[in-house]
């Protein structure tokens, strides 16, 4: 058998002997550990949920606005916006949507008041919007070429106006814009890229020209781009749409904001990875400190360990593997108990859990190595140690 | 090691002749004048023995400034076979002259010799292993490790030596076995009498099949039946090749060796020598 192997037992054997000692410098390492892991996971996961959200979604998304010059009534793209940005290669697909300024919707006789003082948006979108957007329908269809071609009054309602209107999934139910009646054809997901969809309800490119009586010109595209090409599409996109006419066009990646949003707070997670940092190094204090007095303890281990010819290398040695094995023990120890945490966390506050595993070994490494530098003063002072006196004394 | 070799014939030739015109004191005359009338190993031919320990001219000085000879000018030759008692009352040096025979401890001035190896000569590690490999030791306090068993206790000597876990515990537990502790191999040293804690010791000592089992008022801590037992396997433990060595205060237990060296403020004042 190896000395190395002698020497791991023999460390092992004389750590587990003390168990009570054993398991207090442990808490150094342990705590340490953990709240490292317990900082970065927490503050992660409570971002957890856009994290995921934001890969969901994707980040290629592009909203190109009419921009009008201050004051300017009702700023318009021009009507053929949406082939000209489908013209850019590295556009995937485009959606347009128009403002019906002036159309009043009342869900229910005898609320016009109400609706009238707080006007519900009305936009006449193309039938690509939801696939453009990637946001599934909650109930009901979105509409279709069909209701275009048959001159249907078709209305899909936005997520958050569903609930106000009190619509129910699958009910038939028949709402007023303006003069005319249109049927309520399905709800359209929740879009955190753009919360102002939730907030609006929709009707065909046919009823916002005929029925209306709107130009036809948009007023937002939502573009979807090449992955990678985000951001340069984004810039380049205003010219493409204007194409040196007099229209302004701002473009905005909304996922940058949200991206912004879903950052943990870094802050909170550099202050919680000192404190842990902190927690590690008063921990090493606490095993060089255990450590010196186990030496003086166990002298007369020590020195019956060189009267039977360990040298003071193996002594040395002995108690310094003592120590890493605090460290690395603690280390595992203490990650498990960050990871326990973050996910009891999680499941209480409902957060999706976000664990940097690559970053453990580094903590774990980390409390290895302190304990291995507390552990080298008792070491050296246990290899140093002259045998015969305490062998001698009674 | 092995490149010091060599030169062990001609070191171990040397001292038996310097030995008389180098020493002070008339106990070394006597030292050479018992053994023609004893054991018959040191009869044979003193030339072709090589002394298994020997101290040559060795002081050990404690202390900088102010100087302290807890050995002065000492010259010891243990040969294989005996057995031997140091004794001298406390101050006299026996402390000293355990950690030097032991190998714990290096002289000041002069010479120790393990079969010839100048132990001054050595690094630590090769120190150290040639401590594990000749000698066993016996205290007074037992000083086995608590938190071990019996059996770990007596394989604490095999380790480092490259020797298989199941072939250290077959070695360890035939020398417990030896002793009569067979069935207390895996008792730890809280569950066991002083007696058998000291039967422990002297397995572990035993157990690297040492060329020299040195031992320190081995009967110090133990009732006088327990002393005795242990006296009794003390006397059986020497071989043709093995010496035993006690250093004592106790004029009784010194008394059932066969050589007795008797020390004095740092020095040999007396070597004698009795028929077993």
């Amino acid at each position: 058998m190896s000395k190395t192997s002698d020497l791991v037992n023999v460390a092992w054997t004389g750590l587990m002997a003390r168990k009570v000692r054993t398991l207090l410098i442990l808490l150094g390492p342990v705590i340490g550990v953990a709240s490292m892991v317990g900082a970065v996971g927490l503050t992660e996961s409570a971002k957890g949920a856009l994290q995921v959200q934001l890969a969901k979604l994707g980040t290629n998304l592009i909203i190109a606005q009419a921009g009008g010059t201050f004051g300017s009534q009702n700023p318009t793209l021009p009507s053929n916006a949406v082939q000209r940005t489908e013209a850019v290669t590295s556009v995937t697909s485009a959606a347009a949507t128009t403002n019906l300024s002036g159309v009043i919707s009342v869900p229910v006789a005898g609320a016009t008041n109400y609706y009238e003082a707080f006007p519900v948006p009305v936009r006449a979108a193309d039938d690509s919007l939801p696939s453009v957007l990637q946001v599934p329908m909650i109930d009901g269809r979105w509409l279709n070429s069909a209701d275009n071609r048959l001159h249907l009054r078709s209305v899909v309602l936005g997520n958050g106006i569903a609930k106000q209107y009190g619509y129910l999934p699958g009910e038939t139910r028949t709402i007023r814009l303006n003069s005319a009646n249109f049927g309520v054809v399905g709800v359209l997901g929740p879009v955190p890229l753009d919360p102002t969809l939730d907030n609006a309800a929709f009707v065909t490119q046919w009823a916002a020209k005929h029925v209306f009586g709107t130009n036809g010109k948009p007023n937002e595209l939502y573009v979807r781009t090449k992955n990678g090409t985000t951001q340069a599409t984004a810039n380049d996109l205003a010219t493409a749409i204007s194409l040196g006419g007099p229209d302004q066009v701002s473009t905005q990646v909304p996922s940058n904001v949200l991206a912004a949003q879903a950052q943990a707070n870094k802050t909170l997670q550099k202050v919680a990875l000192f404190a842990g940092l902190l927690v590690l190094t008063v921990g090493g204090l606490g095993i060089a400190n255990v450590m010196s007095i186990s030496v003086i303890q166990r002298s007369a281990e020590i020195g019956i360990r060189r009267a039977v010819g360990h040298s003071r290398s193996k002594i040395g040695a002995q108690f310094l593997l003592e120590s890493l094995f605090v460290g690395v023990l603690g280390g595992l120890l203490g990650a498990l108990i960050g990871i326990g945490v973050v996910y009891l966390v999680a499941a209480l506050e409902h957060w999706v859990v976000e664990i940097g595993y690559g970053q453990i070994p580094l903590w774990i490494g980390l409390a290895v190595l302190v304990s291995v530098i507390a552990g080298l003063y008792p070491s050296i002072k246990a290899a140093r140690l002259e045998p015969l006196e305490t062998l001698r004394l009674g | 090691m092995s490149s010091d070799e060599p030169a062990d014939p001609g070191s171990s030739d040397h001292p038996t002749a310097q030995v008389p015109a180098t020493a002070p004191s008339t106990t070394d005359l006597a030292d050479t004048a018992f053994p023609t009338t004893q054991l018959p190993v040191t009869a044979a031919s003193p030339s072709l023995v090589q002394p298994l320990l020997e101290l040559e001219s060795v002081s050990r000085v404690y202390g900088e400034e102010v100087k302290v000879y807890a050995l002065r000018d000492v010259s010891l030759q243990i040969m294989p076979g005996e057995f031997m008692s140091i004794v001298g009352p406390s101050g006299s040096g026996k402390s000293t002259m355990l950690g030097l025979l032991g190998v714990l401890d290096l002289p000041t001035s002069g010479t120790v010799r393990i079969a010839g190896q100048d132990v001054s000569a050595l690094d630590d590690p090769k120190r150290s292993r040639l401590r594990g490999d000749s000698i066993g030791f016996v205290f007074q306090q037992f000083h086995l490790i608590p938190h071990l068993t019996a059996l770990g206790n007596v394989e604490t000597a095999l380790l480092y030596r490259n020797i298989k876990p199941s072939d250290r515990r077959e070695r360890a537990y035939q020398a417990l076995d030896q002793l009569g502790l067979g069935a207390r191999a895996d008792h730890r040293p809280v569950q066991m009498s002083g007696g058998e804690q000291q039967r422990v010791a002297l397995a572990r000592a035993i157990v690297t099949e040492p060329l020299m089992i040195l031992a320190d008022e081995p009967t110090g801590a133990l009732d006088s039946a327990n002393a005795a037992h242990v006296l009794e396997i003390f006397a059986g433990l020497g071989t043709p090749e093995r010496a035993v060595v006690m250093v004592t205060h106790d004029a009784t237990v010194a008394g059932t060796a066969l050589r007795k060296v008797s020390m004095r403020d740092g020095q040999i004042v007396s070597d004698e020598r009795r028929v077993a």
